[in-house]
C-alpha cells in the first residue's frame, strides 16, 4: 500500500465570493478494522485508522471530524465552507501511528 | 594496552545499555497514544452508552423539521456505506451548529463521526462513508450553539455486513 496518504480534493470550477462551496475530499488509507480473537474480545493493538480531519481556510479552522473505525477504507469525506476571499483551503488527514497527510487547494475567484 | 581494551569495553556495554533503555522508553511513549485512542472516542459498547457517555441526560429532541440525514435504503455493500447530513440551520456566530454526530445502532462501536463545525462553514453539512456491521439504525445527532440537540434516525438494510471481526 505505497499509495497510503494520498489525498484528493474536488471544488468547483468556479466559485464566486460568498459562496457556500462544497468540497469532496479523498484520502487512500487502510483504515484497519478491529480485530477479534475466536472468543469474540477485541485484540488490543494499536490499530492504524484516521482519527481527526482538519480542514482549515485561509489559516482558520472550518470543520473538524473526529472518527473512529466505523468509516469505510479509502474514506471519503465532504464539507462545506463559505468563500469569502482568495486564499489557501487545507484538509489534513491525521491517524493513529502519527501519519499527517494533507491535501491543498487554491480557492481563487473567476 | 588491556587497561584500555578493558575500558572500552566496558564504556561499549554501557552504550548499549543506555541504547537499550532508551529503546524500551521510545516503544512506551509511541505506545500509550494507541491505547489512549482505543478508549477514546469510538468505544465497543451498546447504542445506550454511547448515547449516555456522549449526551448525558440532556433531553433529546426530534430534529425530522430541520435535519436531513441521506442514506441508502439497501445497502448491498456495508463496508461502503455514502451518507451525508444537512441542517437547515442558520451559521451566524451567535447560532450554529455546533457538532454533528453519526451513530450507527448495531456497529459494535457505534460512534462513528463526530463532525465540529466554525460558523464559517456557511452551511451545516457533512458527507462521509461509512461501514454498518448489520441491519439497523442510523442517528444522526446535531448539537447547536445553544446546546440543543436534535435527532433523526433512518433504518438502513445491509445486505453484507462490512465491519468484519
Amino acid at each position: 500500500m505505497s499509495d497510503i496518504g494520498k489525498v484528493r480534493l474536488r471544488i468547483p470550477s468556479s466559485i464566486k465570493p460568498g459562496d457556500v462551496v462544497q468540497v469532496r475530499s479523498l484520502v487512500i488509507h487502510p483504515m484497519e478494522r478491529v480485530e477479534r480473537d475466536a472468543q469474540g474480545k477485541i485484540v488490543q493493538k494499536n490499530y492504524n485508522y484516521i482519527n481527526k480531519v482538519i480542514v482549515t481556510y485561509l489559516g482558520k479552522t472550518v470543520v473538524t471530524f473526529d472518527t473512529t473505525q466505523g468509516v469505510a477504507e479509502n474514506p471519503f469525506f465532504s464539507f462545506t465552507f463559505k468563500a469569502t476571499d482568495p486564499g489557501q483551503l487545507k484538509v489534513q488527514f491525521l491517524d493513529t501511528t502519527g501519519g499527517r497527510y494533507e491535501g491543498i487547494a487554491d480557492i481563487k475567484f473567476s | 594496552m588491556t587497561d584500555d581494551q578493558l575500558v572500552t569495553r566496558r564504556a561499549v556495554l554501557g552504550a548499549l545499555g543506555a541504547l537499550g533503555v532508551v529503546a524500551a522508553g521510545g516503544g512506551l511513549v509511541t505506545g500509550a497514544p494507541g491505547t489512549a485512542h482505543a478508549q477514546g472516542l469510538g468505544q465497543n459498547e451498546s447504542v445506550q452508552d454511547t448515547m449516555k457517555r456522549l449526551f448525558g441526560d440532556k433531553p433529546i429532541k426530534d430534529g425530522a423539521a430541520v435535519i436531513k440525514l441521506d442514506l441508502p435504503l439497501i445497502a448491498e455493500n456495508g463496508a461502503v456505506v455514502p451518507i451525508s447530513v444537512n441542517v437547515d440551520s442558520p451559521m451566524t456566530p451567535t447560532n450554529y451548529v455546533r457538532h454533528i454526530y453519526v451513530v450507527a445502532d448495531k456497529n459494535r462501536i457505534p460512534l462513528i463521526t463526530r463532525v465540529t463545525l466554525a460558523p464559517e462553514a456557511g452551511r451545516a453539512f457533512m458527507g462521509a462513508n461509512v461501514r454498518l456491521g448489520e441491519t439497523g439504525d442510523v442517528r444522526a445527532i446535531v448539537e447547536q450553539s445553544d446546546g440543543t440537540l436534535l435527532l433523526v434516525k433512518r433504518e438502513v438494510k445491509v445486505t453484507v455486513g462490512g465491519c468484519g471481526g
